[in-house]
């Protein structure tokens, strides 16, 4: 049924207390659609609200308003950032908040873990049939990974949507899976959807990071005819894969595939000739949602295909390399993003330990300070990643390889790169930042980080 | 300071430095110097004018550095200057004003000038050229200090370019190349690799070297030709003076370069 009117929607979907429901972060700070249902559940005083946003950004300030009041039971996510996090501090939930991953969010949802009443789906053009796209009409997003599993295993699904097309070919939704599409005028800004252009960042010490980092790729000896990356949107990743592609060219080489987010230096690779295949759970900039149309060799995978762990097609299982970041990493290669050092949530896991996990090479770079805090410590203050599945620090001032990896350590024995002990490292940062105090942690819990299997990998606690 | 892959790294108390916080520059050096170990050469540009002059001179002749950049060398100022610094400092000649290029036969015959380098930028403030990344208005500049660095054995450094425009810089660079300078300033880290990677001997040219030495010594001969090249004993000579470079940079393993 297609309605115009949320009032008339709400009405019929029998909205009540304790619903559990999910929405998708495609639009990220551009996102109107979790905002206008928040809004109308706040106006109705509905309670017990289980929440499972895939991911949360600084412009979902009506779940602030909604924890304030005391609706919100639990909030399951992959990614926390903005003025939730602190208000996750003040006000207590009666539930917890539980950190995912992108692959565990898929695997959960399909395996009942994550048991969704109604999934309202953001999406930017749809067909009377229910039929939905992310790369159609004005408020398009590019591929909608992240939201395909809600949509065809949440008990009732809701489409959101800003245009009706007549017909919506290859649609990412398919309109069996789809009992409502609710028209709005708008469903997000667009500015804070896509960037227009990414740019690789002009830092010099970002460079040097990604210089080293193509330095001990080359070396590794990983990258041959048919390798397979993937690196995130960041500008030291960005200029990782504009050298990685360089290589390529230079040397002749065609890679098999890039997953991940795309942006325009993944297109520009595809377009190049220098890799066969994008798999694209996520859409980074325009560049990435043109392609997406065009290019029959770009093809759009849901979070499940990505990296749900029990999917054995999924994309990530056959990973040679993946470039990954770090807000700390320990000295035994635990990494988070999860929370900075203070314990304030500023990120989560996303696709980070799923692909760490499952790529052969799993390469994390960063400068070795951020701002005046060193990257190394002694223990992470939030596991996101376990060490085991980290292989290799890179930051500007040194390389550490994880002592479990012996044959890395064999094979960069007496190379001419920079490597040294992590807890040499470490040393060298402190000879530069000092050595930071520790935190006391507080032993109210605020939640878990859950890995992609559904296994606590650690505690998260309220700040003090 | 080692992390951007510069050679040498010059520290800036002149033109980067505002008058009014000449103080605070060299109390931060003095600092880092003293508390950091650093595996890069490190030089000082020093201000060319009092009041900061003398005291500049005071601070370098105590800091753990390889030397000094004199802005605006003549002939006479070096003169006044030299006696004034500790005799273990290298003294790298700035040649920036339309004088010193009538004495650069003398500056380069200075003992303790090591270097000579060009500051196209102050030099095109008094000339009135316009100088772009085809180097027309500067060539005369290069090639004059490629002579006298050349004639008295000295180092030759090229200009900077001021844009972090990376064609430009690259045409910049091919200039300065061509004509035989031996290294280049760079203005922004950013600018290292690129100077680098121009400047060092390409396995491509490295490879060509070899065939000559290889052909050289299988003939015994001084004159043979090559791909199609005349080869004979200046051409030999340059192939022998690239691998040496090559070597002085760890690019050649030494069983193939020994024939």
């Amino acid at each position: 049924m297609i309605y115009k009117s949320l009032e008339k929607l709400m009405e019929d979907l029998k909205i009540h207390d304790g619903l559990h429901l999910s929405f998708h972060h495609h639009l990220r700070n551009g996102d109107k659609v979790l905002n206008l249902i928040m809004e109308d559940l706040i106006a109705k005083n509905i309670k017990d609200l289980h929440l499972y946003p895939s991911g949360i950004f600084p412009v979902h300030t009506s779940m602030v308003n909604a924890l304030k009041k005391g609706l919100i039971k639990s909030i399951t996510t992959n990614y926390l950032n903005g003025p939730l996090s602190d208000a996750l501090n003040q006000y207590p939930m009666e539930g917890q908040l539980t950190m995912q991953t992108h692959g565990g969010r898929a695997r959960a949802i399909i395996e009942g873990d994550n048991q969704i009443d109604i999934a309202f789906i953001a999406v930017s053009s749809c067909d009377q049939a229910g039929n939905a796209s992310g790369l159609y009409g004005k408020t398009a997003c590019g591929a909608l990974g992240y939201a395909i599993e809600d949509a065809i295993h949440a008990k009732r699904t809701v489409i959101v949507c800003d245009t009706l097309l007549d017909t919506v070919n290859n649609p990412q939704i398919e309109g069996q899976f789809v009992d409502d599409v609710l028209l709005i005028d708008s469903i997000g800004n667009a500015s804070g959807i896509v960037s227009g252009t990414l740019a690789i960042t002009k830092d010099p010490l970002g460079l040097k990071v990604a210089r080293e980092a193509m330095r001990f790729l080359i070396a590794s000896q990983f990258i041959k005819n048919n390798v397979s990356y993937q690196s995130g949107a960041g500008g030291v990743s960005l200029a990782i894969t504009k050298m990685f592609n360089e290589y390529l060219e230079s040397h002749h080489l065609k890679a098999s595939f890039y997953t991940g987010g795309i942006t325009r230096y993944h297109v520009d690779a595809l377009e190049k000739g220098l890799v066969q295949s994008l798999y694209d759970v996520q859409c980074f900039d325009m560049e990435a949602i043109r392609s997406l149309k065009e290019n029959p060799d770009h093809h759009f995978m849901s979070a499940s295909d990505y990296a749900n762990p029990n999917n054995p097609d999924r994309k990530i299982k056959a990973l040679d390399i993946v470039i990954l970041g770090a807000t700390e990493i320990d000295l035994d290669f635990n990494v988070n993003v999860t929370t900075d050092s203070k314990g304030l949530i500023i990120g989560g896991s996303g696709g980070h330990s799923d692909t760490a996990e499952d790529a052969k090479l799993s390469i994390i770079v960063s400068p070795l300070l951020k701002g005046r805090m060193p990257l190394i410590c002694k223990r992470v203050t939030t596991i996101t990643t376990p060490g085991k599945h980290i292989d290799v620090l890179i930051t500007e001032r040194g390389i550490a390889i994880n002592p479990m990896r012996k044959d890395l350590l064999e094979l960069f024995n007496d190379s001419a790169l920079n490597i040294m002990p992590i807890e040499t490292l470490m040393k060298k940062a402190h000879d530069l930042s000092g050595v930071p105090k520790p935190l006391k942690k507080s032993s109210q819990s605020l939640g878990i980080v859950e890995d992609r299997h559904g296994q606590t990998s650690d505690i998260l606690y309220r700040k003090e | 300071m080692e992390i951007y892959e510069a050679d040498a790294v010059i520290i800036d108390f002149e033109d980067a430095v505002n008058v009014s916080e000449k103080m605070e520059a060299r109390h931060l050096t003095e600092s880092f110097l003293n508390n950091h170990t650093v595996s890069v050469d490190i030089y000082v540009r020093i201000n060319s004018e009092e009041p900061f002059l003398d005291e500049d001179i005071t601070l370098i002749n105590q800091l753990p550095i390889q030397g000094v950049v004199v802005p605006k060398s003549t002939e006479a100022f070096l003169k006044k200057l030299l006696p004034k610094f500790k005799a273990s400092l290298d003294v790298l000649a700035l040649i920036e004003t339309p004088n010193a290029f009538f004495e650069l036969n003398k500056i380069a015959q200075m003992k303790p000038v090591k270097s000579l380098l060009l500051g196209a930028e102050d030099l095109m403030s008094v000339i009135g050229g316009i100088r772009d990344e085809s180097g027309l208005a500067i060539n005369y500049a290069r090639s004059a200090l490629i002579m006298a660095g050349r004639a008295h054995g000295k180092t030759i450094i090229d200009t900077p370019w001021v844009s972090l425009d990376e064609n430009q810089l690259q045409e910049d660079i091919k200039c300065g190349q061509t004509l035989g300078f031996d290294g280049k300033m760079a203005i922004h880290p950013n600018q290292v690799i690129a100077i680098n990677e121009a400047f060092s001997p390409s396995p491509k040219a490295i490879e060509s070297a070899l065939r000559i030495l290889a052909m050289h010594k299988k003939k015994g001969s001084m004159r043979f030709s090559l791909d199609g090249k005349m080869v004979d004993k200046p051409i030999i000579q340059q192939a022998q003076n690239f691998l040496d470079k090559a070597k002085q940079y760890g690019l050649l393993s030494g069983e193939n370069y020994d024939l």
